[in-house]
């Protein structure tokens, strides 16, 4: 790279630093809770009647500042600028979400806010203690995932786990294993039934939770052209169509819109059957998505197989090597070529 | 009973089944005075095919302890692929005590590693001593558009590891007109490995053709504003179909997937996702890659820009695409979105070189009420060009 290049990326960079989020210096600053701990002000000076039961946030106003502070170096609100404003609204959000008196825990910490609040000694930016702090003394709420002891609503407080379930990456990809062993975690978010059989439902055919066109970050299987490239995508990933669509949908949808089947056309092309390995291309595809090809040859259909995949015929014998099942013999589809009963 | 008269009775059922859940929701709102009923209803307007749709959502705490839930749809014209023109999506009542949760209705039944199921029926989760969770769900699976003439059973026992994960072990089998359907046995694990590691895995066995059904690995790691992580997957796709199928018989070529994803926060506002992966399907194999970048234009997020560079697909299916979005907040709680896309697939075989799609939409979110309409262009294998108008309008009752 050359020096003018090199150059051009840093100005592009100092130009774009706003946009980024790099910038930040009109943002209010962090409060200095830890100097004014060092110089020996006591939290309930400034935060007068937090050990009062009610809905007030106990914030400081100008009146408590000047009162040590006589002489203010600007005209504005103090909060305008010493307070940041995002710390207020997680304040606002958790008085609003969060069951939580701290009269009842002055008792047990014998006043001493630093015992949950210990984030001030280092100046955070964010004072509220993380869970693990409560789950010091509040284990048996964790133990039986009652997170309804402190939350009042998770799904309205829009909260996101921090670690085991953080949704990110592809999260529609990944959540299927992640489900399978903490499933009782989602649920303490997404408890509603409907949240799962939005996308796993089998009568919905389409649901506007899950084509919200308003909002184009929101993930979705569907989004976008799908409709264009599902044929694509569902032959390079075999059996995912099936994990929230019944096997006969594609020929349903496919008859419905009159694109294939229903002997008005055929999706096969040349080469599909025929005497040389070459212009067999069925065999082929029907090992690696049979799901696609139950979609329209299901049920009845499947006698289409066993004319020429049975013992003696030109399709040869259908089970691969190593074959077993506990099916019975006399049930489906076993009993087309066996109808007796009886292995042959 | 004929397949002919199976699909009258379900026929007969369907409206049945939805008048059904209409007189729940009627009969949750009047009893929910304890806690404020949620209500929530969506129709959805296209110029294409379903026409029109309308859902009603509604959610109430009954009593102290007692929910209840339905979602009901109804659309003006036959779905594509559906027979029918509603449904019945969710109702159902939970009941929590103190170490036990039970169900009753229609919802989605999961059991672990085990594919999710639809069904009419109960569930039961109960917290036993140790830390072990016991977990019985029996009913009648469902299908589109009315019911199945057979049951299902199943039921994990899970025992939970450290906050947030635990190991679990389910099975299950269906049964469709008494013949058995489907059998399978799960197993699955999951925990976070200290602060910034965590991993999950899951194992299905088909028991009724015996085999492996599926397995899915994961395990990632993170940093300071970066994560990474690597995943398997293998499937079996014969072994997800019902065992009566004769396609459960000739199919076993599994399908594979591995790869890594990498999210990096490189700045405050911008996020960029990196996908690498192989996928191996039939002998046939393929590279599966996705650059993604997100940009928020402001702290919380309201605008945003979105851009994703992808390679997908194995051997004749591989396809190269690009997608854009933007979505702009305007003043008056509006806002403006744009998507783009652009698929070109490596091999046409005359259904088109290129497939493009956009879609420009107005959404307005006043709280109570919300609303969008949307513009959207395309062309595809289907059709060489076409125009489609949407239109989306809710309404939200209660918290």
């Amino acid at each position: 790279m050359t020096r003018a290049s090199l150059a051009l990326a840093c100005i592009a960079l100092a130009a774009c630093a706003g946009v980024l989020g790099l910038r930040r210096s009109s943002l209010p600053e962090v409060f200095p809770h830890r100097a004014h701990v060092v110089a020996g002000v006591s939290c309930t000076r400034c935060h007068a009647g937090v050990d009062v039961p009610g809905p007030a946030l106990h914030l400081p106003d100008d009146a408590v500042c000047t009162s040590c502070h006589t002489r203010p170096h600007d005209t504005r609100s103090c909060a305008g600028c010493h307070a940041s404003r995002t710390a207020v609204a997680e304040l606002v959000e958790a008085r609003a979400h969060l069951r939580f008196d701290h009269a009842r825990h002055a008792g047990a910490t014998r006043g001493n806010c630093m015992r949950c609040h210990d984030a001030v000694a280092g100046d955070a930016a964010r004072l509220r203690p993380p869970m693990a702090t409560c789950f010091r003394c509040h284990d048996e709420a964790r133990d039986a995932r009652k997170c309804e002891t402190c939350h009042r609503d998770l799904a309205d407080e829009g909260a996101l786990p921090a670690s085991h379930l953080a949704h990110d990456g592809d999260w529609i990809r990944e959540h299927g294993a992640r489900a399978a062993s903490s499933g009782d975690l989602c649920a303490t978010c997404h408890d509603r039934e409907s949240f799962c059989a939005s996308c796993h439902g089998r009568t919905a055919p389409v649901l506007p939770a899950a084509t919200r066109f308003g909002d184009p970050q929101r993930q979705s299987l569907h989004r976008a052209g799908f409709a264009a490239r599902h044929a694509l995508e569902a032959r390079s990933d075999p059996g995912a169509c099936t994990t929230c669509h019944a096997p006969d949908r594609c020929a349903s949808c496919h008859t419905a819109k009159g694109v294939a089947g229903d002997g008005r056309g055929t999706p096969h092309g040349a080469g599909w059957v025929g005497p040389t390995a070459s212009e067999n291309r069925h065999g082929r595809e029907a090992r690696r998505d049979p799901a696609s090809c139950a979609a329209c040859h299901g049920g009845a259909g499947e006698k289409l197989c066993v004319t020429c995949h049975a013992v003696g015929g030109v399709g040869g014998n259908p089970h691969p090597p190593g074959w077993s099942s506990r099916q019975p013999l006399t049930a489906m589809p076993c009993r087309m070529c066996h109808p007796t009963g009886a292995a042959r | 009973m004929t397949l002919a008269r199976r699909a009258a009775v379900r026929a007969a059922r369907r409206p049945v089944t939805l008048a059904a859940a209409v007189c729940a929701i009627a009969l949750i709102a009047p009893v929910a005075s304890a806690d404020p009923l949620r209500l929530r209803a969506d129709a959805l307007a296209s110029t294409a095919s379903p026409a029109g749709l309308l859902v009603l959502d509604t959610e109430a705490a009954v009593r102290a302890g007692v929910s209840a839930e339905a979602v009901v749809w109804m659309a003006n014209a036959h779905a594509p692929g559906e027979a029918s023109t509603g449904d019945v999506l969710v109702v159902a009542v939970r009941a929590r005590m103190r170490r036990a949760d039970a169900r009753v209705g229609r919802f989605v039944a999961t059991l672990g590693a085990l594919r999710p199921e639809h069904v009419d029926g109960g569930g039961v989760r109960v917290q036993l001593p140790r830390r072990i969770d016991a977990e019985f769900v029996a009913g009648v699976p469902v299908v589109a558009g009315g019911m199945a003439w057979g049951w299902v059973v199943g039921s994990r026992l899970s025992r939970r590891i450290g906050d947030g994960g635990s190991v679990g072990i389910a099975y299950a089998q269906r049964r469709d007109d008494g013949m058995l359907a489907r059998e399978e046995l799960g197993l699955d694990a999951g925990a976070a490995l200290g602060v910034r590691g965590d991993a999950a895995a899951r194992v299905a066995y088909d028991l009724a053709n015996p085999g492996l059904a599926e397995v899915a690995l994961t395990a990632s790691y993170r940093r300071r504003g970066l994560r990474g992580e690597a995943y398997a997957i293998h499937r079996e796709a014969s072994h997800l179909l019902p065992a009566t199928s004769l396609f459960s018989v000739i199919g076993d070529v599994p399908s594979q997937r591995a790869g890594t994803v990498v999210t990096w926060r490189a700045a405050p506002r911008l996020d960029v996702i990196g996908d690498a992966g192989l996928r191996l399907v039939g002998g046939d194999a393929g590279a599966e890659l996705t650059l993604r970048a997100r940009l928020r234009l402001d702290d919380r997020g309201r605008s945003m820009l979105s851009g994703e560079l992808r390679r997908s697909g194995v051997g004749e299916d591989m396809w190269t695409g690009a997608r854009g979005a933007a979505r702009i907040a305007l003043p008056h709680a509006l806002a403006v979105t744009t998507e783009l896309e652009l698929v070109v697939p490596d091999a046409d075989r005359g259904r088109g070189a290129a497939w493009p799609w956009a879609l420009a939409a107005l959404a307005w979110d006043g709280g109570a009420w919300q609303a969008a309409v949307a513009v959207e262009a395309s062309a595809s294998p289907e059709y060489r060009g076409r125009v489609d108008v949407l239109g989306q309008l809710g309404r939200r009752w209660g918290r």
